[in-house]
């Protein structure tokens, strides 16, 4: 799937992912592969990403996860 | 030498070192236009996406947004978005006309009941209004010195917190739009309470799962679109003055070369005026030798 991790200074990660896990404010959750259409808040933690079996990681002060038709697009506020 | 050649001369070298400052100047501002643009080029999509998912959500009606109510307007907030520094142009002048102008035409009542308070962005901006009479808040007018996100969000969380406490019933943003280098659009923009969105066009709507529910989210996530949009003003403001800087002073430097043109004509002609009376004394005394 299409992952898009947006700040309103850069564009911290574009491509593709297997996995993204993510702080959700009523806890976290993980988006694999076709997963439905969400649209969930985010809060302060630990945004992990899986591109190529390689796993890399972000905390974030909060912000906003789209998905749709295998594309997700992550609204972070600020990389801490 | 003639007193008046010594005179233009003077006049030339003053003129040519002005030059020297105002080109400089242009260059300087031109490159920091290119980052300023790079900057709200690299926003533009965090805020689209973030308005698109606005209105994804915003699209199931009958939500309370808390921070979109209309209020009885007692107090008013009033946030020139100004530079630091001057000569570019009209740039700061237009904005503090245009701050002036929204107090008197829309909010003359508030400003003589002392219910107007100045939250100045940019020095300019506060030592304009410093001694207006309003109620100044001094608090974020350094905000140029590192424009970031975090610093934006400070302000912008701050005016959120002030209106939700009531003490402001209205906040407006007086800022400059960047359009290109050359043009700029001094506008006037209500940031609390949120406008209402026009619900004109309405998107087929697909079936989020949304977390927590709609209600929820939208009250969450207007402070973030909030944020975004002050930012974006803030970014702005930050082009449109460098952009205003070197348009002045690409036309200081144009006419700077102008004055040269003219003063150079004028050497000349004093040059040669003093030549030909030198040569017309030295004739007339060899005639009068011989006489």
């Amino acid at each position: 799937m299409q992952l898009d991790i947006l700040t309103p200074e850069k564009k911290i990660f574009s491509g593709k992912a297997q996995s993204v896990s993510l702080p959700g404010v009523q806890g976290r959750f993980q988006v694999l592969e076709n997963h439905a259409p969400i649209i969930s808040a985010l809060q302060k933690g630990e945004l992990k990403v899986i591109s190529d079996s390689q796993e890399s990681k972000w905390n974030i002060s909060g912000g906003l996860v789209e998905v749709l038709k295998n594309k997700v697009t992550v609204l972070v506020e600020a990389v801490v | 030498m003639p007193a008046q050649l010594k005179e233009v001369r003077n006049r030339m070298k003053s003129v040519q070192s002005t030059q020297q400052i105002t080109k400089a100047m242009k260059m300087v501002s031109a490159s920091k236009l290119r980052r300023a643009t790079d900057r709200i080029v690299k926003m533009r999509p965090y805020a689209n996406k973030m308005q698109e998912v606005m209105s994804n959500i915003a699209s199931g009606s009958g939500i309370n947004i808390e921070l979109a109510k209309e209020r009885e307007i007692k107090n008013v907030l009033i946030v020139p978005v100004t530079s630091d520094r001057g000569l570019a142009g009209a740039f700061n002048g237009n904005i503090v006309k245009l701050a002036k102008q929204l107090i008197e035409e829309k909010y003359h009542a508030q400003a003589k009941s002392k219910k107007v308070t100045i939250m100045p962005v940019g020095k300019k901006a506060f030592d304009a209004f410093k001694r207006s009479g309003h109620i100044i808040k001094p608090d974020f007018f350094e905000m140029f010195h590192h424009l970031s996100f975090d610093e934006s969000l400070k302000a912008s969380e701050w005016m959120m917190q002030a209106y939700k406490n009531g003490e402001y019933d209205v906040i407006e943003i007086v800022y400059a739009q960047f359009k290109n280098a050359a043009t700029q659009i001094f506008k006037v923009e209500r940031f609390l309470p949120v406008p209402k969105a026009d619900t004109g066009k309405k998107k087929e709507s697909i079936n989020y799962i949304f977390e927590p529910d709609q209600d929820e989210l939208v009250n969450a996530l207007i402070p973030r679109v909030l944020n975004t949009q002050f930012f974006k003003s803030l970014l702005d403001s930050n082009a449109s003055e460098h952009g205003a800087r070197m348009t002045a002073m690409d036309k200081a430097t144009e006419n700077a070369q102008e004055l040269l043109r003219d003063l150079s004509i004028k050497y000349n002609r004093a040059r040669q005026a003093a030549i030909t009376t030198e040569l017309s004394e030295i004739v007339g005394g060899a005639a009068a030798l011989q006489g």
